[in-house]
């Protein structure tokens, strides 16, 4: 009996262990994909009708893609929705991209398309002339997420972006009397006085790495850059060392807190009044009232704090583009339908109904629905707001080809600044030296 | 377990029957019996695992800012990253002093708990057995879930602990961790450790009854010591378990600010898979695998030699 036991154990262990192994080992393929050229092809009509595959996490983008089916007998797309993209869907990508069966089209957030790039996932789409033709259709900057710094290749279609702006409680500002500030200098000093009313002006999220992003976009900076020789990493520039000590600042002082982001208890610190305002995207005005419910028609919307007085820059987080997968046999219908997504006034009717997708075309930023006053910010025309700041963002900001990594690697560094173990220029620091390893072991040159 | 019952029929041939002719059938048999294990073990074991090592052998290369990707068989580059990755062996420490600590722990509690059940002197041990199992039939992510609310500072039903106490900051996070795993997998080790014990032969019982023996006595001298092989299993489980910690701190991340994204070493390759970086993931998880392979062949052979001394 005991001897058996014993036995038994052996065997199970060692099972167990491979298990182990084995779920670790999914994913991945032992020969480099990057056969080139051979697909570089032309952008030609196929014969016949044609099957497309879509992976992408907006919700109720079957509608869309039903609409498109039901105009589109030749051309019918299958749709699957997944996890966001750092969630999950990104890692499903490269790993279809490996097996050699990834889907025709898929949704990619800018700061993605890099790294998509860089593991040549990616279709030239400059190929097919209604692409090129189309790039005066899409607000300027969205157009150089997606050519990436090269006007003669196009990687994506831009799909819907984030201009940033504030999110306040107009209620509480004036019941205390704080002046709704315009500057982020004025915005450290309404810091103070919210403090002193019992709240915190803002929460500090240490999971979106985005909105730090965001932040040094505003102020001009760049986390990358890169030329014909490398890439550079300079998450360390002034600039961004500016925006790192000033929310440094703030939580030195207690004035923002720390709950995790994207948690009940976030939604209830904006719920319960704790958090005043919220420095974020197009896409937060949704996220504040299915959060905040309780607090409906106390909100409104004021551009972004500004650096200087005066001054009109405004950052960007978020947005996804919609990409075209190297292998795929039918780019032109792809193509098509991309381009319908995106710039069609039905499309992107539908997706602002179900999803609040904001458009990147310059037509879709005056789609009759982003005229209207919106109730949970007692009727404000909020999109006028984000109208405006999509016209101040600056083209130039690079994303570099692993941002997953950059994004785990701050983050982790701003966990250690929210529980005071570190700060956020800290942050930076560490995961500038952490990206420069991280480049280098994929080979991808960069400079020290 | 299945390696070990598929084998079995080969053992002692029956007496009477002439030998080659039952070893041929039995040849047959054996192939029929292990072929749909052995298919599958080569499947989704061997072959995955060697695919893994090859894996981390392998390296990239490119030329220019968008070079495409060329692999290329690199020999051991890969664990080189490996052994100068400082938050992979912080990680393997976290889960060591994690295991250290949380390993003995539950497995006392499994014991004490399998003893009261199988002392004559409990009522209601059908409740009770179940009661004390019912944690390890709720999958791993929701007790995850549902603990981090429990320690939630501002939503617990507790506000006025976890308000004053931060068990999801730097210094607690990892125990809060090692309670959530505690209180899923006691129950699964206590059925382990309570049919070891049912499966004492009552004489054995008579004859301490006899003796003299009081239940404690007995608790003492002959249940612990018969259900040893029990307990030795039951901690090699929880020694891989805790160097493979995953579903459990990955939830906690959106919980706690202090759970980084290499907080264990499975999550370390799980990181380093996203970036992605596979050849560096896979050699992380072969230096893994062999890390958890010393360590429960060593307890295995450590507590073999205590038994037999």
């Amino acid at each position: 009996m005991q001897h058996r036991t014993r036995r038994g154990a052996t065997a199970l262990l060692s099972t167990t262990v491979l298990v182990a192994l084995a779920a670790c080992s999914s994913g991945g393929s032992g020969s480099g994909s990057g056969d080139g050229g051979a697909d570089a092809a032309a952008c030609e009509p196929s014969e016949g009708s044609v099957e497309l595959s879509f992976t992408s996490w907006i919700p109720g983008i079957e509608t869309a893609v039903d609409a498109w089916n039901a105009e589109n007998p030749d051309i019918q797309v299958t749709v699957q929705t997944g996890p966001n993209g750092n969630g999950g869907t990104y890692q499903n990508f490269f790993n279809q991209l490996k097996a050699g069966n990834a889907p025709d089209l898929g949704q990619i957030e800018y700061d993605a398309l890099p790294n998509f790039r860089v593991q040549d996932g990616l279709a030239d789409l400059s190929a097919c002339a209604d692409v090129v033709a189309a790039q005066d259709q899409f607000v300027d900057w969205t157009w150089g997420q997606v050519t990436l710094g090269d006007e003669s290749s196009v990687w994506a279609l831009p799909q819907d972006s984030g201009p940033m702006a504030m999110f306040y409680r107009a209620d509480l500002f004036e019941a205390n009397g704080i002046p709704i500030p315009t500057t982020w200098d004025e915005y450290a000093a309404a810091a103070e006085q919210v403090r002193a009313a019992g709240g915190y002006i803002t929460n500090f999220s240490t999971a979106d790495v985005n909105q730090l992003a965001g932040f040094v976009w505003q102020a001009d900076g760049q986390w990358f850059s890169n030329d014909a020789d490398g890439w550079d990493v300079t998450l360390t520039s002034d600039e961004s060392e500016k925006v790192a000590d000033y929310w440094q600042g703030l939580l030195d002082d207690d004035l923002v807190s720390t709950v995790p982001a994207w948690t009940t208890e976030w939604d209830n610190a904006y719920n319960t009044g704790q958090a005043w305002t919220w420095v974020s995207a197009v896409w937060g005005a949704n996220s504040i009232a299915s959060g905040a419910p309780d607090t409906a028609g106390k909100w409104a919307v004021a551009p972004m704090p500004q650096w200087e007085a005066g001054d009109t820059a405004a950052g960007n987080w978020g947005g996804s583009s919609t990409a075209v997968f190297k292998g795929s046999d039918h780019l032109y219908e792809a193509t098509k339908f991309a381009l319908w997504l995106n710039t069609s006034e039905e499309a992107l009717t539908i997706l602002n109904e179900e999803a609040n997708i904001y458009p990147a075309t310059k037509d879709g930023l005056s789609l009759p629905v982003l005229q209207e006053g919106v109730e949970f910010y007692g009727g404000q025309a909020i999109y006028d707001v984000f109208a405006e700041a999509s016209g101040q963002v600056s083209p130039d900001f690079v994303w570099g080809p692993t941002m997953t990594q950059v994004y785990n690697d701050v983050s982790d560094g701003l966990k250690l600044a929210a529980t005071g173990q570190g700060t956020v220029p800290d942050a930076l620091a560490a995961a500038q030296t952490k990206t420069v390893d991280a480049l280098k072991a994929q080979s991808i040159p960069v400079q020290e | 377990m299945t390696t070990a019952t598929t084998a079995r029929p080969a053992a002692p041939p029956a007496p009477g029957r002439p030998q080659r002719h039952r070893s041929r059938r039995y040849g047959r048999a054996i192939t029929f019996f292990v072929a749909p294990f052995g298919v599958l073990f080569l499947a989704f074991y061997l072959v995955p695992i060697g695919y893994a090592v090859w894996q981390s052998m392998l390296t990239v290369e490119r030329d220019g800012t968008f070079g495409a990707a060329r692999t290329v068989f690199g020999g051991f580059t890969q664990y080189q990253q490996v052994f100068q990755h400082t938050e992979f062996w912080e990680s393997i420490g976290r889960v060591l002093l994690f295991g250290v600590v949380q390993v003995p722990v539950m497995l006392g509690l499994a014991l004490v708990f399998a003893l009261l059940l199988d002392s004559p002197l409990v009522k209601g041990k059908k409740f009770f057995r179940l009661a004390y199992f019912v944690p390890y039939a709720v999958p791993g992510v929701i007790a995850a879930i549902m603990w981090g609310f429990l320690y939630s500072p501002q939503l617990s039903p507790f506000t006025a602990l976890t308000a004053n106490v931060p068990v999801l900051g730097a210094d607690l996070v990892l125990w809060a961790i090692a309670n959530v795993v505690t209180w899923v997998y006691v129950g699964y080790n206590m059925l382990i450790i309570y049919s070891a014990l049912l499966a004492i032969p009552s004489e054995v019982y008579e004859a301490a009854v006899l003796d003299g023996a009081s239940q404690t006595r007995i608790a003492r001298s002959i249940k612990i010591p018969m259900v040893m092989p029990a307990i030795s299993l039951t901690a090699i489980f929880s020694i891989i378990g805790t160097l493979q910690l995953l579903a459990e701190p990955q939830v906690f991340r959106s919980f706690s600010s202090a759970v980084t994204s290499t907080f264990t070493p499975n999550m370390t390759v799980f990181t380093t898979s996203a970036v992605p970086n596979t050849s560096l993931a896979a050699a992380f998880s072969v230096v893994l695998a062999l890390a958890t392979f010393v360590l429960s062949f060593g307890f295995l052979k450590f507590s073999q030699r205590r038994e037999a001394r």
